[in-house]
């Protein structure tokens, strides 16, 4: 879809509008002098910073006074665009739209033209999965030049020689060279390169807006961004501040609005007090649940439940009657206060759906091709064990959650994940590489570990790399108290002691040659 | 054994050092070459430094 499509700013009035009157011709205060091709999508944004809204339009015309038009402002319109749908969609940042000259698009405060990029899915590659040219050359290089090479260039090499029709001896050159220059490449031992990943990822981080702690989102939900959210990651922590999920549905499903609703409403969790007025009458001495029948239907839960879920309360014997519109609950015997705590009972107790999962949303996913189901609140576990959830594209923001279910190297692949994500959508680009050594160092024990104190940098082995990063002389005195040695492995040793460090040509040791005889 | 960036820095510079000293050269060097490290640097391209690295297993 990297198709030219239009972006503007508009109010929320306005989109309500254009919703209810769809499809509609919609006056605006600026003209479309490009190319466009027909159906050209249109995004909408509300606040200047990512796109809310897509609109489908299907024609433009200079602007005149008709009838049953609807207009941007009151002054000053030019162009007539006749908007067939428009479609709530999860927000997309702005710098996710590239501009005519290259670069990506920051603010928009009226209107701009815009190219969204498709987003790039990872995809991990296996052995199995080669076809047997790839398979072959992968072999001979390993047995050759005992190096394995990475399976995209595996890929590129037989498609060059395909293309071009390479003999054996010229298919020969080409892995030489290849693997040359991906020699070249690699990183020398004893380079630095956490120093450079930290540098790396932090000159960008200065850049990030601090402001947005948090921002609304379309989607009605609050979503932790910027650097607030990487720090949580790198800090590894057990919760994120806004735990979210984004559920994809099988194929069968995916495309029926209906279907994916229902399955929505199966993982929102629901109260009793979400779909009922409880109330404490003292005067009988009973307890009142009065379902509101809107809000059950919305919810798709029936009466019978709630007095189902009844039974759950392990009080003592309660007496349940059904009286209609309304359901009386009474204790065996009167007592002001089991009747107050029977009530507050009630109205936490959950009817239906994940624990955890506070609201679940339905909407068009990002290409919108498929419906998806996006929630507040995070249970990966009991959320896989649906049925019509496809596991495989799946996925939480809740970086410890995964490590629970899906093991380390999942949990390695989601830091990477949300680390580019969250950096992307402040626009800036970090190599990945960077990102997946942090990722590697956070996970390399077998579990997620946090950067920091209490992480990594709070268990070295050294006394003196510990007493430099924090708490000296605590550190100091219990290595004293303890007899403990420092071997002088690291950097930080190393520095306090005034040698050269383990890193780069300080990490060389020279010895003799003796000089061949002939 | 190819070296790494780092080795030929410090096999170079350690032989450089050795030159500056005041080390006898190795091989037949062009008449221009007055920097010791200029010598180091061709004496190291022409192999015949007595000098190589241990590394780490």
């Amino acid at each position: 879809m990297a198709e030219l499509s239009i972006i503007w700013k508009d109010k929320m009035e306005n989109v309500d509008k254009l919703k209810m009157n769809a499809p509609v011709y919609y006056a605006v205060d600026f003209e479309i002098k490009r190319e466009v091709k027909f159906p050209l999508y249109g995004y909408i944004t509300l606040k200047g910073a990512e796109a809310n809204y897509r609109v489908k339009i299907s024609a433009i015309e200079p602007y005149e006074s008709r009838e049953g038009i609807l207009k941007k402002t009151t002054r000053n319109l030019k162009s007539l665009l006749k908007i067939e749908t428009v479609q709530d969609i999860s927000a997309i940042p702005l710098s996710e739209f590239k501009k005519e000259d290259g670069g990506y698009l920051k603010r928009v405060t009226k209107f701009s033209y815009g190219i969204l990029e498709e987003q790039k899915e990872f995809e991990i590659k296996k052995f199995r999965d080669m076809t047997d040219d790839e398979k072959e050359i992968y072999e001979i290089i390993k047995s050759e030049y005992d190096i394995e090479l990475p399976f995209s260039l595996i890929e590129k090499i037989v498609k060059v020689k395909k293309e071009m029709g390479l003999k054996k001896r010229d298919t020969k050159k080409l892995i030489s060279k290849v693997v040359e220059i991906y020699r070249r490449r690699m990183v020398d031992p004893y380079e630095a390169v956490g120093i450079v990943a930290a540098q790396s990822i932090g000159e960008p981080g200065t850049q990030m807006t601090l402001r947005t702690f948090h921002y609304a989102g379309v989607a009605e939900m609050n979503v932790t961004l910027g650097l607030p959210r990487l720090i949580e990651i790198v800090d590894a922590r057990r919760e994120p501040s806004t735990p979210m999920m984004e559920i994809y549905l099988r194929e069968d499903i995916k495309n029926d609005e209906d279907m994916v609703k229902e399955v929505a409403k199966k993982i929102e969790s629901t109260e009793i007090i979400d779909v009922a007025d409880v109330i404490t009458s003292v005067a009988d001495m009973a307890i009142i649940i009065q379902p509101d029948p809107k809000k059950m239907k919305k919810r798709g839960v029936k009466k019978e439940d709630i007095i189902e879920s009844l039974a759950k309360l392990k009080a003592q014997k309660l007496v349940v009657e059904d009286e209609g519109d309304r359901i009386k609950v009474k204790l065996p015997e009167p007592s002001y206060k089991k009747l107050y705590l029977l009530g507050e009972g009630i109205k936490s107790l959950t009817l239906r759906g994940v624990r955890g999962i506070k609201r679940a949303i339905v909407r068009k996913s990002r290409d919108n091709t498929e419906w998806v189901i996006y929630t507040q609140g995070s249970n990966l576990a009991d959320v896989l064990e649906i049925d019509e959830v496809d596991g495989k594209r799946t996925r939480t923001n809740n970086i410890l959650e995964i490590a629970d279910v899906l093991g380390i190297e999942a949990a390695r692949n989601a830091i990477i994940e949300e680390a580019l994500n969250t950096l992307q959508q402040q626009g800036l680009n970090v190599d990945i590489r960077h990102i997946m050594l942090v990722a590697d160092t956070m996970t390399y024990n077998g579990i997620v570990e946090a950067i920091g104190r209490h992480g990594i940098a709070g268990q070295k082995e050294s006394v003196l790399a510990r007493a430099a990063f924090e708490i000296t002389s605590k550190h100091l005195l219990t290595a004293g108290v303890l007899g403990e040695e420092d071997q002088l492995k690291g950097v930080a040793e190393n520095i306090i002691v005034g040698q050269p460090v383990t890193l780069g040509t300080g990490a060389v040791t020279l010895i003799y040659k003796p000089k061949k005889k002939r | 054994m190819e070296y790494t960036r780092f080795e030929k820095a410090r096999i170079i510079g350690a032989r450089a050092l050795q030159i500056a000293m005041g080390a006898p050269i190795l091989t037949h060097v062009p008449e221009e070459l007055i920097d010791p490290l200029d010598i180091a640097i061709y004496e190291f391209e022409k192999g015949v430094i007595p000098i190589t690295v241990r590394r780490a297993k």
